[in-house]
């Protein structure tokens, strides 16, 4: 399976993951981090929209959060995916 | 005029820094595509500080972007995602060596500056000097388009390029600096300097900036934020210059008023370049609008 990151640890940003999915899975989201517990749903919905704005319904995403900002956990899934449809790397 | 006395360089990956850069109040902002991004990284960046625009919240600072040398795969790509945004105020383009340098991101900025429906020209060109090269030819690179707002020396690169390195001093970069100033000033743009490497040395920035505001310099670009406060308090006027300025101003205007080309002010002859100059120490002094034509 073909998996892709972007992003960091770093404080107000977050490591995202994402990794190929099988025609009609549609989302599966794991979060984790500090701030998850307050905001996974404002996190899940970020994603959500991310994902439709790009066309892509079946993916893994996997965010490990360190208070990111709506829009940087925005622009890291977006790279992720991008380099995800450049090729990835196998995992 | 646009005041640009500090403008901070924000790495490019870096969402804390891109996000809070604005609250330490500089002049100017530079968002780095360039060195401050490893190349693995430069997708990402761009994806970011993208986004980053769009959100916008930059208090009154002016936004640039410095993007990648135009002797890379990248500033095409970095261009033509971040104009048509409509955002930025300037582009900050590494290692400008001549004119031609100028006119080629002067083409593209038009292009796609047409294309996304901006006024054509609203895009300024900040150029870095940072080869022997760049700074034989400052004068024909701030005249090779009416976009150029400033030049820059390098600071590292340029020294390397010199076969010498950093001094405390400054040394090697004096003759370098008056060099600049005078194209600058004869081109009619802002010649801002080379950043100060040492975060920690604050007697040594404030020494410097002191150094080449006397040369005629109008900023500095900026590595850390605690830089931005000490330039700042080096380029406001004191209470004393700006009281002089005021009585100036007030005099050539009463004089226009009453027709007359010149006037005394404390025994002292004032024509238009001592009006002139009173006008830009009150706009650093922020007691007039930035914009304000000057006399």
């Amino acid at each position: 399976m073909k998996t892709a990151q972007a992003g960091t640890v770093e404080s107000m940003d977050c490591l995202v993951t994402v990794s190929e999915a099988e025609p009609g899975t549609g989302l599966v989201l794991n979060l984790a981090g500090s701030s998850v517990a307050r905001f996974s749903k404002a996190m899940e919905k970020a994603v959500r929209e991310t994902l439709e704005g790009l066309g892509i319904r079946d993916l893994a995403v996997s965010v490990q959060d360190n208070g990111a900002l709506d829009l940087v956990l925005k622009a890291r899934l977006e790279a992720a995916v991008a380099r995800l449809k450049e090729g990835g790397e196998s995992a | 005029m646009r005041l640009r006395r500090t403008m901070l360089y924000l790495p490019g990956n870096n969402p804390n820094m891109l996000l809070r850069g604005h609250l330490f109040a500089p002049d100017g902002l530079i968002l780095d595509l360039e060195d401050a991004v490893a190349v693995r990284e430069k997708d990402a960046a761009r994806v970011l500080v993208r986004d980053v625009l769009k959100r916008g919240e930059f208090g009154s600072c002016e936004v640039t972007v410095r993007i990648n040398g135009l002797d890379t795969e990248y500033w095409r790509k970095d261009l033509e995602m971040l104009v048509p945004l409509g955002r930025l105020d300037g582009v900050r383009a590494p290692k400008v060596d001549d004119a031609a340098t100028v006119r080629l991101l002067d083409e593209a900025l038009s292009e796609i500056e047409e294309k996304a429906g901006i006024e054509v020209g609203r895009i300024k060109i900040f150029c870095l000097l940072e080869t022997a090269k760049g700074i034989f030819n400052t004068y024909d690179i701030a005249t090779a388009s009416p976009r150029v707002a400033a030049v820059i020396p390098g600071g590292e690169d340029l020294t390397a390029d010199l076969r010498t390195n950093r001094s405390p001093e400054g040394t090697e970069l004096e003759g370098i600096r008056r060099s600049v100033i005078v194209a600058a000033r004869a081109a009619g743009v802002d010649a801002l300097d080379t950043v100060f490497p040492r975060i920690t040395d604050d007697e040594g920035l404030r020494r410097e900036t002191e150094f080449i505001k006397q040369l005629g310099f109008d900023g500095k670009s900026v590595i850390h934020p605690n830089q931005i406060p000490i330039i700042h308090d080096v380029f406001t006027p004191t209470e004393k210059e700006i009281e002089r300025a005021q009585k100036i101003v007030a005099a050539a205007k009463e004089a226009a008023e009453r027709g007359l080309g010149a006037v005394q002010v404390d025994g002292r002859m004032v024509d238009a370049p001592v009006v002139k100059r009173a006008l830009f120490t009150l706009t650093r002094a922020g007691l007039l609008e930035e914009g304000t034509e000057h006399a």
